[in-house]
């Protein structure tokens, strides 16, 4: 019957035969939605790795100006095989470089505890193995007038997103990593923490 | 119709890629601005400097200097430049608690001119991060100035001058007397002087028969830097003495003159919240007395701020007494400074530089800025932490989506029941 109504009206197949085209590149882009994004935060981070050593990101980091979106520090991990620019912010925008710092905590290197956010499954998943870091890993923080080292300390704990408590101030020089969790979901956040070590020569 | 599909294909994946890739940014570009408190804090008291014919002493002296590194130190001397009777200390990191033992030391000579009965220094520091405090303390009992060994070197210079000063000694007698109003001829009795002689022999006389020039008595001097919950402040505080000079000269051991010389303060204080500095001072209070029992009380003669007195003035016996005065600085960077003086006097002006006193004299500065924490509040706050994960819906629809692309195409490509395609035959 509803074959036989498609033959007999021309302009209900073209238009079918329209809205399957349009399905099917919608569901591509969503499927490859993940490709999309790390072919954009290569794009991206090859702009920051030049920012970040530029002299006039340097004067504004020594004037703690530096802007949301802009390089503030690199961030590598050994054991895992990270190595990416981390941006200023945790906006949705800011995150596309793959990895922000939250604005509230201490800078990269500074006393309290600097809280870095990254992306586990989309825009280069920086932290997409974060679950696999053990206590003792390394983890360098290389800024734009100096760099440390900071030491896993507490194995990688699933939270809520709203404990707020993992990135509050702190006394101590310690490094808060978070990233989103189980893989391919937000409904948990991934959380593994550091202390300081010591600065590191350049 | 296959140009019309290839069209509207390239449309709508541009529509689609683009939807990912040109999603505007979230307005949030605030600029983040923290700063950590930061200060200065310095204080500097003395109880005395003294110039005895171009040789110089400090007596009581304090010192500090405390920053918000934290860092501190303080010094705190009886006498300074005579290593046992200096204390001084100074953290080299945070969380330190320092606090020497005083350095004292009995019976002082200081080239052959002075004798100070007791000098002790002290100074303690700390540096517990964003408290830290630091005092100095210099302090002494008395201090003789030796009269004979001062007029041993002043006596070739007097004894040649006294007769040439005795020919103008009228002029000035006419500036002492509204000063001393009729005394001088007590005076010259009193001290037991040869009244046919003309004044300045008798009182050279007179000097060369006093067993000190001087004592002094001197109180503490304090340097103090402290951390409050709201405030830093840099105190110095000088506490002032007594000065009697030709003690013992005259009749019934009285001094011939008596200097009493109140505390002076300097305060500077930063405000902890606002990021201010205030400063202050209270100057010493200046009391001269002579004492002469023919007078049958304590003559007092007044020094006000401003007008010094002068005594013999025109002569190379000239003396001067002043009344010191306090000043608050504050400079463009909003740091502030103040001073508060005490007492200067300089004894007999045309002889080698004469001998100069100044009495308690205190000074500090502050300056720095306050944490910054209302430009943090700017920051939007996190409600909860970053997402850095898809949706676990978006593949899923996705793939609905292709299912959905692949039945529908179907649809349009189906044959009608019941009739077969003639390419089957």
């Amino acid at each position: 019957m509803l074959i036989n109504l498609l033959r007999t009206h021309r302009w209900i197949r073209v238009s079918l035969s329209g809205l399957s085209v349009a399905l099917l590149l919608g569901g591509l882009g969503l499927v490859g939605y993940p490709f999309f994004t790390n072919v954009w935060q290569g794009r991206i981070q090859a702009q920051l790795d030049d920012q970040l050593v530029s002299p006039e990101l340097q004067q504004a980091y020594k004037e703690g100006k530096i802007e949301t979106g802009d390089s503030l520090t690199r961030i590598r991990i050994p054991a895992i095989d990270v190595d990416v620019v981390v941006v200023e912010g945790i906006t949705p925008s800011a995150l596309r470089a793959g990895a922000g710092h939250y604005p509230n905590t201490a800078l990269p290197c500074d006393g309290g505890n600097v809280a870095i956010a990254g992306h586990r499954t989309t825009y280069g998943r920086p932290f997409g193995n974060l679950d696999q870091l053990k206590t003792g890993d390394k983890i360098d923080l290389i800024t734009p007038i100096g760099a440390c080292q900071y030491e896993v300390t507490k194995a990688p704990f699933a939270i809520a997103p709203d404990e707020l408590g993992v990135i509050a101030p702190s006394t101590d020089k310690m490094l808060t990593l978070t990233t989103c969790h189980p893989k391919g979901s937000a409904a948990q956040r991934l959380v593994v923490q550091g202390k300081w070590v010591s600065a590191l020569t350049a | 119709m296959s140009m019309f599909r290839r069209t509207g294909a390239i449309a709508l994946s541009a529509l689609v890629v683009g939807a990912f890739l040109v999603v505007p940014s979230p307005a949030s570009a605030q600029t983040v601005q923290t700063r950590a408190e930061s200060f200065i804090a310095t204080a500097n008291a003395r109880a005395l400097a003294l110039d005895v014919l171009g040789i110089k002493v400090t007596v009581g002296a304090s010192g500090i200097e405390m920053t918000s590194t934290p860092a501190a130190k303080a010094t705190g001397g009886g006498v300074l430049l005579v290593p046992g009777t200096v204390s001084t200390v100074e953290t080299t990191g945070p969380s330190q608690a320092l606090a020497p033992p005083k350095a004292c030391v009995l019976n002082l000579p200081i080239a052959n001119l002075l004798s100070v009965a007791l000098a002790c220094g002290e100074a303690k520091v700390d540096s517990t991060p964003g408290a830290p405090q630091a005092f100095g303390s210099g302090s002494v009992a008395a201090i003789d100035v030796g009269g004979q060994q001062i007029l041993a070197l002043l006596s070739p210079v007097l004894d040649a001058l006294t007769p040439l000063l005795d020919q103008v000694i009228g002029t000035v007698t006419g500036a002492l007397n509204p000063l001393l109003g009729g005394l001088l001829p007590g005076l010259v009795t009193q001290l037991g002087l040869d009244p046919n002689t003309g004044l300045v022999s008798s009182l050279v006389d007179g000097l060369k028969k006093a067993t000190n020039l001087a004592t002094i008595k001197l109180g503490n001097s304090t340097s103090q830097g402290l951390s409050e919950t709201g405030k830093i402040s840099a105190i110095a505080t000088a506490q002032g003495g007594q000065i009697d000079v030709l003690p013992g000269l005259a009749l019934g051991g009285a001094p011939l003159l008596s200097i009493v010389v109140g505390s002076a303060k300097a305060t500077s204080v930063f405000d902890r919240a606002g990021g201010t500095s205030t400063p202050g001072f209270d100057a010493a209070i200046l009391t001269v007395k002579l004492g002469l029992p023919i007078l049958g009380n304590i003559t007092e003669i007044p020094v006000k701020l401003g007008s010094p007195i002068t005594l013999l003035a025109g002569t190379p016996l000239e003396s001067t007494i002043a009344l010191g005065a306090g000043t608050t600085t504050k400079n463009p960077d909003g740091s502030v400074s103040s001073v508060a003086d005490g007492v200067s006097i300089h004894l007999l002006k045309g002889i080698s530089g004469g001998i100069k006193l100044e009495l308690a004299h205190a000074e500090s500065g502050i300056g720095g800025q306050s944490q910054l924490v209302e430009q943090q509040k700017l920051v939007e706050p996190v409600a909860q932490l970053a997402k850095t994960g898809n949706d676990p819906w978006v593949p899923m629809v996705g793939f609905a989506l292709l299912l959905a692309a692949f039945t529908t195409r179907r649809l349009v490509v189906a044959r009608p029941s019941g009739k077969r395609n003639p390419a089957d035959n």
